[in-house]
């Protein structure tokens, strides 16, 4: 009996290192693949997301839930303070109303005057996160709309208020939005009032970084951050944050979103603009003659 | 010999991917999307590795390599590599497990310890040498770190509760010959 287990075991072992050696060969090839040709993994990525975790969402529901609401009975315990702050701040908002209605007439009427129309494409679609990233090292939520509601990549998501991030990757029914902490979001953005241009890059903080900008003395901490449209992906004038500087001395930006509950975010579907093709035609004379014969009268001259 | 039936076995295979899908599940949970400035410990690794030491045969390569491609595929990291590298160091122990079985266990959580570190620091420098994006040096840190000290809580656990202990001598031999 001892005799054949060794025996066996003999056997067994070359094959369990064959297996082995299989299954990790088969592992890194699907790394290589994905860091060669990303596109195509992340379309497969985003097709088992897709599968995998809708199936949970029942669950994933009611547990958020209970944590949220254990997280909210922690504020219980100063609710008279939270009152009277509630009340105060109503008082302010109400003020704030008022104004926001009387600018919203005459917002109207200046409309109105100039028979200025908006843009009827502008819409957006309403989604549920249904998960975050699950790692530290990756910012990013899952909506519950998908291709089969329209959504394609690139499209700018939003909460009520602030940019949240940027659609990148669409299954059938979910969404991926990189939200601008990932690092790997840059986006083009505008700074008012100097109305200079720059790139908001995440670094996986709750407030990223400014970059590219021209003139950093123009900028004041407190300046309004919008999307300036650049490179035509997203819709421009779209409210990012406030400028801030960082502890470390970099201008950053505080988000206007409300990164700490991000609940139902909407997708602003973007028009695709109209591509162009070959560059060349469009600047320069389509036979090379002109510029022929300029250069000649120079070399004569 | 109840604890070597192929169904009980089979079992905790099962009760493996279940527990491994649990957890996946509860990172995905949207509580938190604001961003930390430290890990959580990868309790699907340190789970993995104690499972590889007490009972290899509860963790076959297989079931490894698929549940921690899920993994990467479901927390979007380059799909394929921590997998691997997740795969080498469980075989490691798994060779090992021998060996292991009669030493106290300060000397299995090193040798342990020293497994989980070689995966965090070659899995950093393979994505740098690929010029993958990369996150803070300060929540990989604390991702390791928390890695290696949570493995003897994940020990205990699967000890006392999950019942995955260390079989006699003359079991290990066979139950390390089995895929």
């Amino acid at each position: 009996m001892a005799q054949d287990k060794t025996n066996s075991e003999d056997y067994l072992r070359p094959i369990r290192r064959l297996l082995t050696g299989l299954v990790v060969f088969f592992l890194l090839g699907i790394f290589l693949i994905w860091r060669i040709d990303s596109p195509r993994v992340e379309r497969f990525r985003a097709d088992l997301v897709d599968r995998f975790v809708p199936s949970f969402s029942w669950a994933m529901a009611p547990v958020t839930t209970v944590a949220n609401v254990i997280d909210d009975f922690q504020s219980y315990g100063r609710i008279y303070e939270q009152n009277q702050e509630l009340r105060r701040e109503l008082q302010q908002m109400k003020a704030w109303k008022e104004a926001a209605l009387q600018l919203e007439q005459e917002n109207a009427k200046l409309l109105d005057l100039n028979k200025v129309r908006l843009d009827p494409a502008l819409t957006y679609v309403t989604g549920v996160v249904l998960a975050d990233s699950g790692s530290p090292f990756r910012q990013s939520v899952l909506l519950n709309v998908g291709a089969r509601d329209g959504i394609q990549d690139g499209w700018a998501t939003m909460d009520g208020i602030g940019l949240v991030g940027r659609v990148s990757g669409v299954g059938q029914n979910t969404a991926r939005v990189i939200l601008l902490t990932d690092t790997n979001s840059r986006i083009p953005v505008t700074i008012e009032p100097s109305g200079q241009r720059a790139i908001l890059s995440g670094d996986n903080t709750a407030n990223p970084p400014i970059e590219l900008l021209e003139s950093p003395e123009l900028i004041r901490p407190g300046d309004r951050v919008i999307s300036s449209g650049d490179g035509g992906v997203f819709p421009a004038d779209l409210l990012i944050g406030r400028v801030s500087l960082g502890s470390d001395k970099r201008l950053r930006v505080r988000l206007s979103a409300d990164y700490e509950r991000l609940k139902f975010l909407r997708v602003l579907r973007s028009q695709a603009s109209t591509p162009i093709t070959d560059p060349g035609s469009l600047l320069a004379p389509a036979n090379g003659e002109l510029a022929q014969t300029e250069t000649e009268t120079g070399d004569d001259g | 010999m109840a604890d070597n039936s192929p169904s009980y076995v089979l079992l905790y295979r099962a009760a493996f991917a279940l527990l491994c899908i649990l957890i996946l599940f509860a990172h995905l949970l949207p509580l938190d999307t604001l961003p930390r400035s430290w890990g959580s410990p990868d309790l699907m690794m340190a789970m993995c590795f104690a499972w590889a030491v007490r009972r290899p045969d509860f963790v076959p390569v297989v079931l490894v390599a698929a549940v921690f491609l899920l993994a990467d595929v479901l927390l979007l990291r380059g799909p394929g590599f921590w997998a691997a590298l997740v795969v080498i160091a469980s075989e490691y122990l798994r060779a090992h497990a021998v060996s292991l079985r009669d030493v106290p266990f300060p000397f299995e959580f090193a040798t342990v310890a020293g497994a989980m570190a070689i995966c965090f620091v070659v899995y950093r420098i393979g994505l740098s040498i690929l010029f993958v994006e990369q996150a803070q040096l300060s929540i990989f840190l604390t991702q390791a770190l928390s890695t290696i000290l949570i493995y003897p809580i994940v020990v205990a656990v699967s000890h006392f509760v999950l019942g995955v202990r260390k079989t006699s001598a003359s079991d290990v031999n066979t139950l390390t010959g089995r895929t």
